[in-house]
């Protein structure tokens, strides 16, 4: 099938909410790296700038959600035309959501950094970042290039990252349980544990609508996850 | 469920297409004119109470198939059917069908309002007179209501039904039509193009009466807004320089087209 459309104006259109899709999803993976290194680095400079950089993807999230409004209001887009530009909206909500992981992040190393916390727990934290960092790259390559395969195996990892998360969770819980004075730290460690846990949902998410725009359908509901994991009581 | 996020409404999923039978059945259906073939081979299940909607580019045999249905075709000098439609089981064109009786059985409606020169209330009578369905007064009466009802056009006719029905505003004019169409009690109901000559307003209440409709009638339209087609059917039947390309769920064919020409089509891109 030929790309273009007969109306040449509504190509442009089309490639324009691709492009702000793009460039979101490259200012959300530079916030999670940043948060990433100022957490390693007790960087509380880094941190506010950060904070303060989340307000562009906000800004971009609007844009895209007025995008499409007019879109549908005035192309009445429909097929695989109407699937770009559902999930394009969807997609734009998920990448603000991981830019404010990313902000949360960076706020709680900022209170951190008047803290001794203990090293080794930053470590597994790094691990879990590494991962997180390495799926939203593929996600977001993946979207760019419309590539199913990429954005299957995206969606099949996600379990790794949630391993790596219950690993976080049970080796901060000893450090608490070993040295009550740590709590406060490892509270806060614990919580940015889980902010980049679910950064690794929103990019399951966002392959997920990078499959439904290609395919119309949905992957299904086989994704591996890992089995209860998390802490019981013994 | 992200994939079936468009919906035609509620009154869609109330009866599940498998529900109703099949009214009309068309297997390798072609049309020649002359000896040029414009319908290659088309094989469509119509089913009843449900509107099936026929698009395409102009040219790609859309309404050459609608009139096949009700043998309007006939009437063209030179052209010729073959393969085989049956109106529940029976050969739509065998020999021993009356034409006449057929069309009564297939009505249909025409892309620009035609009333007949008469008052309202003759355009209505007209077909059950010759068809002899009713003889008293009381009956054409109560048809007339009917069937202007059905259509929609009671409220504002009936204090006005000697009039002449050309005297309607244009999507007036149209549901008289359709209630002329309704009289004679057809089963199935041919529209072509029925609202392109109709403003938005008129043309939403004509498919809010397509939608009523559909409860009695089993409903074929051609359209070249696919918007509507969208909006007022259940199956949607996409023809292609003479070929059907693709028939289906009309919430399929919208949002997920399985060939890339009917993809082109509906999203207006170079096919």
């Amino acid at each position: 099938m030929a790309n273009q459309h007969l109306v040449k104006s509504f190509d442009e259109e089309l490639r324009v909410l691709d492009a702000r899709i793009s460039e979101m999803g490259g200012l959300a993976e530079a916030q999670l790296a940043q948060a990433l290194q100022a957490l390693r680095e007790r960087d509380t400079a880094l941190s506010e700038a950060v904070i303060a950089a989340d307000v562009r993807v906000d800004a971009l999230e609007h844009d895209v959600q007025d995008q499409v409004l007019q879109m549908l209001a005035l192309r009445q887009p429909m097929a695989v035309d109407l699937r770009q530009i559902l999930s394009a909206i969807k997609i734009a909500g998920h990448l603000e959501r991981v830019a404010d992981y990313a902000k949360n992040t960076a706020k709680r190393t900022i209170v951190l950094a008047r803290t001794p916390i203990p090293t080794r727990g930053v470590g597994g934290i790094e691990r879990v970042g590494r991962l997180a960092q390495g799926s939203l790259k593929d996600a977001l390559d993946a979207f760019a290039q419309r590539d199913l395969a990429r954005a299957r195996a995206v969606w099949a990892r996600d379990e790794e990252i949630d391993d790596a998360y219950n690993g976080v969770f049970r080796e901060l819980l000893t450090y608490m349980i070993e040295d009550p004075r740590t709590i406060t730290a490892c509270t806060h460690l614990m919580f940015i544990a889980k902010n980049i846990e679910r950064i690794g949902d929103h990019v399951t998410n966002v392959v997920e609508l990078v499959g439904f725009r290609v395919t119309g359908t949905t992957f299904g509901d086989d994704r591996p996850k890992s089995q209860g994991a998390m802490y019981r009581p013994q | 469920m992200i994939a079936t996020a468009m919906s035609n409404g509620a009154k869609a999923d109330a009866k599940p297409a498998a529900e109703h039978d099949i009214k009309i059945t068309g297997r390798d259906v072609r049309v020649f004119y002359g000896d040029k073939e414009a319908l290659h081979g088309v094989d469509v299940d119509l089913r009843d109470r449900e509107v099936t909607s026929l698009i395409g580019p102009s040219g790609c045999g859309k309404s050459t198939y609608l009139r096949c249905l009700n043998r309007m075709n006939d009437t063209i000098a030179g052209c010729r059917v073959t393969g085989s439609l049956m109106l529940d089981g029976k050969d739509i064109y065998d020999k021993s069908i009356d034409v006449v009786q057929l069309r009564a059985r297939v009505g249909m409606v025409f892309q620009k309002p035609n009333p007949f020169p008469k008052s309202i209330y003759e355009n209505v009578a007209y077909g059950p007179r010759i068809h002899g369905i009713a003889s008293s007064k009381a009956d054409f009466d109560a048809i007339v209501e009917n069937s202007l009802r059905k259509a929609g056009l009671w409220n504002e006719a009936k204090d006005r039904l000697d009039q002449p029905g050309t005297g309607l505003s244009g999507g007036q004019q149209q549901r008289l039509c359709i209630a002329r169409a309704i009289a004679v009690s057809p089963e199935v109901i041919l529209m072509d193009e029925p609202c392109s000559a109709l403003d938005p307003i008129a043309t939403a209440t004509i498919e809010e009466l397509i939608d009523e409709l559909r409860e009695n009638f089993a409903i074929v339209i051609v359209t070249h807004s696919m918007q509507q087609a969208a909006r007022v059917s259940q199956k949607t039947a996409f023809f292609h320089l003479g070929n059907l390309v693709e028939f289906g769920e009309t919430r399929q064919i919208f949002t997920n087209p399985v060939d890339t020409r009917t993809q082109a089509y509906i999203t207006g891109r170079i096919g």
